[in-house]
């Protein structure tokens, strides 16, 4: 059940209460609880199938819940706006549409501001006229983004943001990210990059019971990540034993 | 005969006039059936709506009032079977397809003596379009012209790509019905002009031509129209001319105008609208 409130002073923008959500008959995720909070750079991490994707779908209701609650909190009476950038999109082949007509349907861009918009997500210029199946991963997460930060969402999600995007725009992303964050809005980035989590999360959601999170900025993972990775994660876990207040933990099946 | 004069057969143009609307109606639903892989749905309500016609033949009254329902009926259908992932698209359209058909074979198999009007149905014939039809496929024409209107952006996202429309809170599944049912409606609408047999032409043929040449969303959406509406209104003519008959001349000239634009996309790929 997702239910939506709103009050002047609240924490969290999402409050997950025990979902149970099943996908393809299949369990996915079973009575877990988790928050997103306000202003905050949230990452949710886990290994793959862990039930990240499942999670900020069932949130967008794109999935819906077997049990629990989502609960939507605004700060104003009007209905929250999500925003959402899926890893890949597999746009349909068969019709014809440009990257200016793209930003007019999906976020009603104006003609005047189309150039302007795409800038700021480092979107080349040249590629205006071009047909989306013409992009590559890159280029379409980098439209996706720009069309999405133009509808000013309250809280945005980002599936892998950087698995497309090559370096010189990497730099580029995470401070377009980190400025709409000091705007106000909530981010929620789903990754597999730990150095970009330990550098930046403010927040740290993990499905796996192969995480072992204390702290905000602080996961430390028992398998599967390189060494390296890891050694980053515990460099910056001073204090593993204090916890913090905004800290969720989803135990998964 | 003055090629001029044609223009002032009343069949004619009752006809001219009946394609025009059906083509636009036609190539704006087929812009978002086409893309969703669907294009199999033309001839699988149209073959299926025989069960309409059937029914209407057997019982003795107006058969494409009958149709329009069974139409209806098997689009709505559709649009739930589409929800379920358990069952494709493609699959349940050949069943609604060879259940209909057989349905319609059995029941015709109990009218008795020649049935000539059947061909009709079956073929088209533009002999058979009234005044009446023509109003009532105006109505239908206003009717879609304004709810295409009001749900065009949900259309075209949805069609793009689902989750995205979805997280933007379109109402995606009402579009869905509206599109399923409003493209089942239409096909039958077309019934007297093409037949059941080749109603679907109309629908796909000249996005698919569109496709070829188009390169922005709006001019594949104009061509899309221009071809279907020369395609129809050529077809007639040239059905009267040589007197063979008008749906499959009308659809074997949007097939000769796919496979120009086949080749024109493939010769001069640079060159694009």
């Amino acid at each position: 059940m997702t239910t939506a409130e709103h009050s002047e002073d609240i924490e969290n923008i999402v409050d997950c209460q025990n979902l149970s959500i099943h996908r393809d008959m299949r369990e996915v995720l079973h009575n877990a609880s988790c928050c997103i909070p306000i202003n905050a750079l949230t990452f949710i991490v886990g290994e793959n199938g862990s039930g990240k994707t499942t999670l900020v779908q069932s949130i967008l209701g794109l999935l819906p819940i077997t049990n629990g609650e989502i609960k939507l909190n605004s700060k104003s009476k009007k209905e929250l706006v999500f925003g959402y950038v899926p890893q890949s999109v597999n746009f349909s082949k068969h019709i014809q549409m440009t990257v200016s007509e793209y930003l007019k349907y999906s976020a009603s861009v104006p003609s005047d501001l189309i150039e302007e918009t795409l800038s700021i997500v480092d979107f080349p210029e040249t590629h205006l006229h071009n047909r989306l199946t013409e992009l590559s991963g890159g280029q379409t997460q980098k439209l996706l983004l720009a069309a999405e930060l133009f509808r000013s969402p309250d809280i945005l999600f980002l599936d892998e943001p950087l698995s497309n995007v090559d370096d010189s725009s990497e730099k580029h992303i995470i401070d377009v990210i980190l400025g709409i964050k000091n705007q106000g809005v909530a981010i929620v980035i789903i990754t597999h990059d730990w150095q970009m989590v330990s550098s930046y999360a403010d927040h740290v959601i993990c499905l796996n019971t192969n995480f072992l999170c204390e702290l905000s900025s602080s996961c430390i993972c028992k398998n599967s990540l390189s060494k390296l990775n890891i050694r980053n994660i515990q460099k910056a876990t001073p204090d593993p034993q204090s916890s913090h207040p905004g800290y969720c933990y989803i135990e998964n099946i | 005969m003055d090629f001029f004069e044609l223009f002032s057969i009343p069949f004619i143009i009752r006809a001219l006039i009946g394609s025009v609307l059906l083509s636009i109606i036609f190539g704006l639903f087929g812009t978002f059936i086409v893309p969703r892989r669907i294009s199999f749905m033309a001839d699988g309500i149209s073959h299926a709506s025989l069960l309409g016609i059937a029914f209407g033949l057997f019982i003795g009254t107006y058969p494409l009032i009958y149709a329009f329902l069974v139409a209806a009926i098997f689009g709505f259908i559709l649009a739930k079977v589409s929800e379920s992932s358990r069952i494709t698209e493609d699959g349940f359209i050949g069943i609604l397809l060879t259940g209909g058909m057989s349905g319609a074979l059995i029941l015709l198999s109990f009218v008795p003596g020649y049935k000539p009007e059947l061909f009709s149905y079956l073929f088209g014939n533009i002999l058979s379009i009234e005044w009446m039809d023509l109003y009532i496929l105006a109505a239908f024409f206003v009717i879609t012209l304004v709810i295409l209107y009001s749900q065009w952006r949900p259309l075209v996202m949805s069609t793009m790509h689902v989750e995205l429309a979805q997280v933007l809170r379109m109402p995606i599944k009402r579009t869905r019905y509206f599109l399923f049912v409003g493209t089942a409606i239409a096909l039958i609408a077309g019934v007297k002009l093409l037949g059941v047999i080749l109603v679907s032409a109309l629908l796909i043929t000249p996005v698919l031509t569109a496709n070829q040449i188009g390169t922005t969303f709006k001019s594949t959406l104009i061509l899309t129209l221009i071809i279907g509406t020369l395609g129809s209104i050529v077809g007639i003519i040239l059905s009267y001319v040589f007197d063979i008959p008008t749906g499959p001349a009308i659809a074997l000239l949007l097939v000769a105008m796919f496979t120009v634009s086949l080749v024109y996309s493939n010769l001069f790929k640079n060159i694009k609208v």
